[in-house]
């Protein structure tokens, strides 16, 4: 605590360093040279980065979570013996119990603070570097031509006060992300888009020689020629009102104006989910068959043991099927996805919302599913692989595409994925893999031998590939179409057990990121595999070789 | 052509033999001792049937013996101009085909019995945790050779994910 103001004037310019005088150092007024990216650096004007804090607030809505968790463990402690309890909820071991809990809160408001103290980040021309950490200090940084996915979560207690969470996705595995909690709303907005701005290839106009004349024409002109140029969308965009600046004590509104900005790409509306087709699909799903049998059986259980304690064993089983139903609700409420420049857009959450953005590129894969329940409305559910969500530990939230998709949306749904699906009647060939069995659409089947191993559902089987894409399917009772552009097949293999060996047909396997969707198709012909494997390597190596850059604004400038 | 296990254009190089003896020490540290406690227990005791699961582990860990034999003789790799192929299995056999350009890292790693028998492992990882490209009992040299060659190759043909 003590060394740390000292420390934060080590990181401000010599000129200016006392933090109330940053009026003197907005960009106009000090028109310095390259970004630099070390911490002990004097950090430069606003164009090359500087370094940014978090909402001031924060450390009060992170320590809320510090007293609900304790109060939460207390209380699943006590809920055994609720009568010892209450005998001691009065008097003196009230007072006791208030202290204890102040205490916490003291503990928990104090240690977000200092934690709080210690967060910064810094917004290059390719990187986001991002300082933390009370008594192990982390310094992070990330190239920004490597981000997957940027997030805005909103939690239910930020969202109240008008904050939000904004999170970079890397693809660096568990904890790769970086969290930058909390901004304001329109802060984490606008910073989202300049970094997808910057992620994209485009710059800040600024060289050192212009970067005087940088505070408002500049950047934005260029933006928008190039927005432009990608979306042919013709909207243009506003010359960024708000300027990404994060409210900080140290910061006053004279930088507003003169800092450069990147508006949020202009974007479009592809489709949205209804509330009561969300509704409707979780009660259709097999979650809830399974809960009313949970019920029946325990009920039944009840009756014939006479007991209606009995009942109480599936309570555990029914409460997990019950959270389950409610974080799909949860989730998928107020669907909505959107295409810009950037990317895909999603947003999405009842309680925590959710606005995701995928850029150009970065979906590996895209899995359409359907059980027996969603066949007669013909509903899907599309997932993605996306390199940056891949949490193995925890309930996918954000590689949903859509939740529940009408058959046409499931078709929009790849269609964000992949414009052109390199067929040319798309429609059709979807349909096929959606619905189709045998060659229906131009699928190569699974030989009529497979029937030995697969008796179900060996007509589904099927692969197709087009110009951009591979596309399978598979499943008779639980549907299931998988597409991987070409260019992000990562490595393909091939199995064979005994029985598939005397039967000449052997699987496919095309393996992924990690995430929801693993491709695969099982008993193919062992020649079609052989073909694939051969075919398929060439393939991905020459969809590569022509795919977009990272950086996918600076398309056309590369060769 | 039909035969996706053995593409046409490739030449297969085998692993060392002597990978099989490292996995019988294992198999041999690992069974022998089980077995050589229930001898004990049996002579101890003097009780007949306890030479029947006697019988059985080291029957077990003969046949496992032999079927390392033939795994080791069935695991192969292929270096091809663009990819890496490496093939294993002969009961059930899977075929992994990994392109150098998708390449994230090396590792080779040897483990003391593994050093003790002159071989090292080098495994490939791309983005995929499904991609299982492991080649096990390569001599030392053979293994850095080949990690420098990947590492190489992996860098001409870089990319993204």
């Amino acid at each position: 605590m003590s060394d740390a103001p000292q420390e934060h004037a080590d990181r401000l310019p010599a000129a200016t360093a006392v933090p109330t005088s940053t009026p003197t150092s907005t960009p106009t007024s000090t028109p310095t040279s390259t970004p630099t990216s070390t911490p002990t650096n004097p950090p430069v004007p606003y164009e090359d980065g500087h370094w940014r804090r978090m909402h001031p607030t924060t450390p009060a809505i992170k320590g809320w979570k510090v007293l609900v968790a304790v109060v939460a463990v207390a209380g699943y402690q006590v809920s055994d013996n609720i009568d010892d309890v209450s005998g001691l909820m009065h008097g003196r071991w009230l007072l006791a119990f208030v202290g204890v809990l102040v205490v916490v809160a003291l503990v928990g408001f104090g240690y977000s603070a200092l934690a709080w103290r210690a967060t910064r980040f810094q917004v290059t021309d390719d990187a986001v570097h991002l300082h933390t950490g009370v008594l192990s200090r982390q310094q992070r940084q990330a190239r920004l031509d490597r981000l997957q996915a940027v997030d805005v979560v909103q939690p239910l207690l930020a969202r109240l006060v008008g904050l939000s969470e904004l999170k970079l996705e890397l693809a660096g595995g568990n904890g790769s992300a970086f969290s930058l909690a909390y901004l304001r709303d329109d802060d984490a907005t606008a910073l989202r888009a300049e970094l997808l701005a910057l992620a994209a290839g485009l710059h800040r106009d600024a060289g050192p020689a212009t970067a005087g004349a940088v505070a408002t024409t500049g950047p934005s002109s260029s933006t928008t020629v190039a927005l432009d140029e990608a979306t042919s969308a013709g909207d243009g965009l506003l010359g960024a009102p708000g300027a990404p600046q994060v409210a900080s004590p140290t910061s006053t509104p004279a930088h507003a104006p003169a800092l450069p900005a990147f508006a949020d790409a202009p974007e479009r509306p592809v489709y949205e989910l209804p509330m009561p087709r969300l509704l409707l699909a979780t009660l259709r799903s097999g979650a809830s068959v399974f809960v009313v049998l949970a019920i029946t059986a325990s009920a039944a259980i009840a009756v014939a043991a006479r007991d209606i304690g009995a009942a109480f064993v599936m309570i555990p089983m029914l409460l997990g099927l019950v959270g389950f139903v409610w974080s799909r609700i949860n989730q998928g409420a107020s669907f909505r996805a959107a295409i810009s420049p950037d990317g895909i857009r999603l947003r999405h959450g009842l309680t925590e919302a959710r606005t995701q953005t995928v850029p150009p590129g970065r979906v590996q894969a895209i899995s359409l599913g359907q059980g027996p329940w969603w066949r007669g409305p013909d509903w899907w559910r599309v997932e993605m692989n996306v390199a940056g969500y891949a949490h193995a530990d925890k309930q996918q939230d954000d590689t949903v595409l859509h939740p529940v998709a009408s058959r046409d949306e499931a078709m929009a749904a790849v269609w964000l994925v992949l414009p052109d699906l390199g067929v040319p009647d798309p429609q059709a060939t979807l349909d096929a893999a959606m619905h189709g069995r045998d060659d229906d659409g131009g699928f190569t089947p699974a030989p009529r031998r497979a029937r030995w191993v697969d008796p179900i559902g060996w007509r589904r089987h099927g692969v197709l590939v087009t110009d951009r894409a591979l596309i399978t399917r598979s499943g008779r009772i639980f549907r299931r179409v998988e597409v991987v552009p070409h260019e992000r097949t990562q490595s393909i293999g091939a199995e064979q057990g005994p029985l598939q060996r005397r039967l000449g047909i052997a699987s496919f396997v095309l393996h992924s990121t990690p995430g929801p969707v693993r491709p695969s198709v099982a008993h193919l012909d062992q020649a079609v595999v052989a073909a694939l494997l051969d075919e398929q390597a060439e393939r991905a190596r020459t969809a590569r070789a022509s795919a977009g850059p990272e950086q996918w604004m600076t398309r056309r400038e590369v060769p | 052509m039909s035969e996706p296990f053995d593409p046409t254009d490739v030449t297969w190089n085998h692993v060392s033999p002597r990978l099989a003896h490292a996995r019988w020490t294992g198999i041999a540290l690992v069974w022998g001792v089980v077995v050589a406690c229930l001898v004990v227990v049996a002579v101890a005791t003097g009780a007949a049937w306890v030479w029947v699961p006697a019988a059985l582990v080291a029957a077990f860990a003969v046949w496992s013996a032999w079927i390392t034999g033939r795994q080791v003789r069935a695991l192969m790799y292929a270096e091809r101009a663009d990819d890496l192929l490496i093939r294993r299995g002969i009961m059930f056999r899977q075929l992994v085909v990994v392109p150098y350009g998708r390449m994230q890292y090396v590792d080779v790693t040897a483990g003391p019995v593994a050093r003790r028998f002159g071989i090292a492992s080098v495994q490939l990882h791309t983005a995929s945790p499904a991609t299982t490209a492991t080649i096990d009992g390569l001599p030392p040299e053979e293994a850095a050779r080949l990690r420098d060659r990947l590492a190489s190759r992996g860098e001409a043909r870089l990319a993204g994910l």
